[in-house]
């Protein structure tokens, strides 16, 4: 029995995480993730600051997924306020939307390429990654962060020209991930890597509350845009979902889930509404619960507002911090060798920056070890019973 | 004399991320693309710090890398560059506003020698600053 540290700075990881490997021979037996090097405080930021502010510093929350996390703050404000935006901005946020997830799906898929070893299906998702980049930038001023989503509707408009520039390049683009996908599906050596490692079933998808393609990976049938009233109204969208749970199963959902947002995108261009971009809204005050699907799963912010939309209090949950859990306790346990450890974790698709919320200082002892909820609630038995 | 004229024209890069929000991280990973491609530049991106040339850091510096960030650096062997990406590396940017959570800029850790400012910067930009800095920290060393 013996430990192998991964991290804070490895080859095989981008962003500073440790991972503590319990290995038998070449067999990782348990796991333990420490966190910590990424805590900014965007929650303590946020609170007394107007909207305006929040809905800025909530796309600093993450840089890859960073249209998902102002929308669902900006909708939950809607949501306050009871002030639908027009269809045309709903439109045209559901097009940036499953733009920035392809791009964030691409280089998820590419990052796990590289971390396998195969470099030439990397490469090549990132070089079509670049167009899908290229289109986000022309409709809204930017590569990463966009500001571009406000309370009401969105910042600009679409031209008629801009829309073909659209659809050329998903013309690029589509056939691209039909042919890396058959790469994927056929390739000898990328099934050997990928195929029955990482194993996670339904029900250890349930019990971790695993969300977004990790849980679709599994079996679970679920994505919040199935729920969203855009969607439901005006699209006929069925989740992507895989029984198998394993690393290959992650990696096909996400390849099927580009094909079924291009698929949105070239049906939200040919029915866009034509309209309005943007409306005035009041917000009073009140406290809402919102949820979104961003590209690793379920985003909730929790928020209380009070007069002219300054926000009193906030709480944002993130996807990755619910996978990292299930990565430790149930995949990592089925991972062959320690090579393959770190492919299953670029396989939940991880990202450090959105899931830093806490940090646990324990004065006491030396127990660092945070295992999820349960060692929150066994450092603070006293705060547990007043609550019940 | 050789050796200057080669290491001048490969440079290894170790990336740094000290938090931030992942934006500068991900425009870095994007030079990997064909469009940028950093290897045919002469940039090698490794990130290991004890065998590369230069350190990009990018991020406010959080609490738990206060200490490690000057140990990364004292590892990192002679002669070495340092850039600083992104608004939160130089300024702290928005996560200043709670500063006690951050460290940032992170000339207060470890000396910077160039400093790319932007939220994120392009690709382009990054790969530029490393093109005009760091061959020259390479070439005057021996002399």
């Amino acid at each position: 029995m013996s430990y192998v540290p991964i991290g804070p700075i490895h080859p095989g990881i981008k962003e500073p995480l440790r991972i503590k490997l319990k290995t038998e021979g070449e067999r990782v037996v348990a796991a333990e993730v420490d966190l910590g090097y990424f805590y900014r405080g965007a929650e303590q930021i946020a609170k007394g600051k107007p909207w305006q502010k929040v809905a800025y510093l909530s796309e600093r929350v993450c840089g890859i997924c960073s249209h998902f996390h102002p929308v669902t703050f900006i909708e939950g404000i809607e949501k306050i306020a009871e002030c639908e935006p027009p269809l045309r901005a709903q439109y045209l946020r559901i097009i940036v939307g499953e733009l920035n997830r392809i791009q964030s799906h691409l280089i998820a898929n590419a990052i796990y390429f590289l971390a396998i070893e195969h470099e030439t299906l990397g490469i090549y998702l990132l070089n079509i990654r670049e167009k899908i980049m290229d289109l986000t930038e022309m409709i809204t001023g930017n590569r990463v962060h966009y500001a571009w989503n406000v309370v009401g509707g969105v910042r600009m408009d679409i031209k008629e020209n801009q829309t073909k520039k659209i659809l050329e390049n998903l013309d690029i683009v589509e056939p691209a991930v039909y042919r890396y996908r058959k790469m994927f599906k056929t390739g000898a050596f990328l099934g050997l890597r990928s195929k029955d490692i990482g194993k996670m079933t339904r029900e250890e998808a349930i019990d971790v509350r695993a969300v977004g393609p990790i849980a679709r990976g599994s079996g679970v049938k679920f994505d919040w845009r199935q729920k969203h009233p855009t969607f439901t109204d005006y699209f006929d969208f069925k989740p992507v979902w895989r029984k198998e749970g394993d690393n290959y199963a992650r990696i096909m959902v996400r390849f099927d889930e580009i094909l079924e947002s291009i698929k949105i995108i070239r049906r939200a261009i040919n029915e866009l509404p034509k309209g309005p971009i943007r409306k005035e809204c009041e917000i009073p005050e009140g406290s809402i619960d919102n949820r979104y699907e961003a590209p690793r799963g379920e985003v909730t912010y929790i928020f209380t507002t009070a007069k002219n939309g300054i926000i009193k209090d906030i709480t944002i949950r993130t996807p990755t911090i619910m996978n990292l859990e299930a990565c430790a306790k149930h995949m990592f346990n089925d991972s062959p060798t320690i090579a393959d450890a770190v492919a299953i974790y670029q396989s939940i698709d991880p990202c450090i920056a959105c899931t830093e919320r806490v940090t646990i200082v324990d004065e006491h002892g030396n127990q660092k070890d945070f295992n999820g909820i349960n060692s929150l609630l066994r450092a603070y038995p006293r705060q547990r019973n007043k609550r019940e | 004399m050789i050796k200057d004229f080669i290491r001048k024209r490969s440079i290894h890069v170790c990336l740094i991320c000290t938090g931030g929000c992942n934006g500068c991280d991900i425009e870095v990973a994007a030079l990997l693309s064909k469009r940028y491609d950093l290897e045919q530049y002469g940039i090698y991106y490794h990130n290991n710090p004890r065998e590369c040339d230069a350190l990009l850091v990018t991020g406010h510096v959080a609490k738990q890398w206060q200490e490690k960030l000057i140990e990364l650096y004292n590892k990192v062997p002679e002669p070495k560059a340092v850039l600083a990406i992104g608004a939160c590396a130089l300024t702290g940017g928005i996560f200043q506003q709670e500063s006690d959570k951050t460290g940032a800029p992170v000339s207060n850790f470890i000396p910077v020698d160039a400093e790319v400012p932007g939220c994120p910067p392009r690709p382009a930009e990054i790969a530029t600053a490393i093109l005009k800095y760091v061959p020259g920290v390479l070439a005057s060393y021996s002399k």
